[in-house]
């Protein structure tokens, strides 16, 4: 399989990468170096129990102090997904829709190249950029077993595979938008609705019960929204990642197909 | 089946009845042309004509809404090998700014499956090129090299140029007509579009025209010469009445009083001579249109109908 197209994206955004990694990684590791001065605070186990469903909202739920807890309500239900589908979303947007609108695309698409391999090694480059903040926030997490967070690895890597699935998930559909629309501003403006949509859903769906319905239609919850930290990945999720890329990716190669270049 | 074939081995480019648009916006209208192989073809057209529209379906980055594009008898929307054997400089060349041109060059090669770095070598000192620096460090004319480089340097069997010599100066300029004459002398085709008509006069076999969409002229400059309307300048000893002059057939009147008449005409100046002999000729001086008046006078506005007499 050729790999230099994706090669090339990739190039393009080594340095917002590293920021990015280095960015989430840094915060990650202020997070666990935090924990040993929070374990025994039993006052925000209380705050959280007094008004559960706003604690819901900023994506707390059950024990704080736990180190799951502790992890969850910090990183993984909040920030963590978020720095990386900036990354997915920003890039599945300007792959086509943005460089297209750059006029940039054409001079590679007019290279003896199919669109369908064109295609396919972009969906490689956002694979690639779907990992670095999972990653950096996982080794952060590491340093933290040395600071009294010890959660299951088995959670540590479900919850890392879960916001890599999220964030390729999230960056399909910016690309697949990208080639229905030929539109970077519409790219973003979709798949960032959908995350806030799903962020919600995901965060209220054990607070609010009409929302509690909907959770199956959650990136997010499928992701972080069930105690992955502490439970892992769980197949249902894996399964619902794979199938929404693959009927995502899918749009995107129909669309790209009849899409004009520039 | 063996005329297709015959046509496919020399023709370069076959255009038929293509059509282009942009939702409610124009493209182009049933485009018909052909360039045969080893042919210098200059595209030409005012601004928003559709010259670039034209040029995107022909290395197949537009889907045509009817009609059909083949480039060596083949699509090259879908086949990649026919790809192969294009170069394509596009009119509005946006490169990757953080990159340096030796860095995407080496990654386009790399991308057709590898090109003579003998070749890129030529290249880069016949134009001078800065590689060494960011793309977004070098001027228009610089970046304006690199895609050249990028057009020449897997030696294609057909260029399709989109506004090349846009921001070369003069000598550089000189340069890039030597490299389209040398891949031409080594059996290339060239579909160039320019709006520099001393170059397309230096450069091209035959000129195709496009207005509004539509193609309105496909000629040989020597042909387009023929028929274009003259510039004579009659001035007479004594004054005159010029109202026989003026109604002959081809004649129109630029400027007119009794002594003197600028006229515009069109076909043999046979039956002009004819009528300003006997009113006494102190001086008449005859010239050609410029390549410049020839173009404008497809370009301006003219009523339909006589676009026919383009073909």
């Amino acid at each position: 399989m050729r790999t230099d197209f994706a090669r090339l994206d990739l190039r393009l955004r080594r340095r917002g990468s590293w920021a990015y990694s280095l960015g989430i990684g840094a915060y990650a590791l202020l997070i666990v170096l935090l924990y040993p001065a929070f374990k025994h605070d039993t006052s925000l186990d209380q705050l959280m129990r007094g008004n559960p469903t706003m604690a819901a909202l900023f994506g707390v739920s059950g024990s704080l102090t736990s180190p799951a807890g502790w992890l969850n309500a910090n990183l993984y239900a909040n920030i963590v997904p978020l720095f990386a589908l900036l990354v997915t979303i920003g890039y599945g947007a300007a792959a086509v829709a943005g460089d297209n609108g750059d006029e940039r695309l054409g001079l590679l698409a007019a290279l003896p190249v199919s669109r369908h391999s064109l295609l396919a090694q972009k969906l490689l480059a956002l694979g690639v950029l779907s990992l670095p903040v999972a990653v950096a926030t996982l080794a952060a997490d590491v340093v933290g077993r040395f600071y009294q967070l010890r959660p299951s690895w088995q959670g540590l890597v479900g919850v890392t595979a879960g916001v890599a699935l999220t964030a390729m998930v999230f960056g399909c559909l910016a690309l697949a938008t990208g080639c229905l629309t030929n539109s970077r501003g519409t790219a973003i403006g979709v798949s960032s609705a959908v995350a806030a949509a799903s962020y919600v859903i995901s965060s209220l769906s054990g607070s609010v019960v009409w929302v509690h319905h909907l959770r199956l239609l959650s990136p997010l919850y499928w992701a972080v929204g069930q105690n992955q930290v502490e439970n892992g990945l769980p197949m249902s999720s894996l399964i619902a990642f794979i199938a929404t890329a693959a009927v995502l990716s899918g749009i995107a190669f129909w669309a790209f197909d009849r899409l004009d270049l520039r | 089946m063996e005329a297709g074939q015959r046509r496919s081995s020399t023709t370069a480019v076959a255009l038929e009845a293509l059509t282009k648009r942009f939702g409610r916006q124009r493209g182009i209208e049933r485009v018909s042309l052909e360039v045969q192989a080893g042919e210098v073809l200059g595209f030409l057209g005012p601004n928003g004509a559709g010259k670039s529209t034209t040029i995107r379906l022909v290395v197949g980055l537009l889907l045509p809404t009817s009609g059909s594009v083949r480039v060596f008898g083949s699509d090259p929307r879908h086949d990649v090998s026919v790809r192969r054997r294009i170069g394509y400089l596009p009119g509005e060349l946006a490169l990757y700014p953080s990159l340096s041109g030796a860095e995407l060059i080496g990654r386009v090669a790399l991308m057709r499956g590898g090109v003579e770095p003998r070749r890129v070598d030529q290249l880069v000192e016949r134009l001078r090129v800065e590689l060494d620096r960011p793309i977004r460090a070098l001027s228009k004319g610089n970046r304006q090299k690199v895609g050249l480089i990028l057009a020449f340097m897997h030696q294609p069997d057909l260029l399709v140029l989109d506004e090349p010599s846009s921001g070369l100066d003069p000598l550089l300029q000189e340069e890039f007509e030597g490299l389209v004459r040398e891949r031409v002398r080594d059996g290339a085709t060239v579909f160039l579009s320019s709006h520099d008509l001393d170059e397309v006069d230096r450069v091209v076999d035959r000129v195709a025209i496009i207005r509004r969409g539509r193609l309105v002229g496909v000629d040989t400059l020597d042909q387009l010469r023929q028929r274009a309307p003259r510039l004579v300048e009659v001035r007479f000893a004594e004054p005159v009445d010029p109202t026989r002059i003026l109604a002959l057939p081809g004649v129109r009147a630029l400027d007119a009083n009794a002594t003197e008449l600028r006229l515009e005409v069109t076909g043999p100046l046979g039956e002009l001579l004819q009528a300003v002999q006997p009113l006494g000729v102190a001086d008449l001086t005859a010239r050609p249109a410029s390549l410049d008046a020839i173009f404008r006078s497809f370009y301006e506005d003219i009523p339909r109908g006589e676009e026919i007499h383009a073909y």
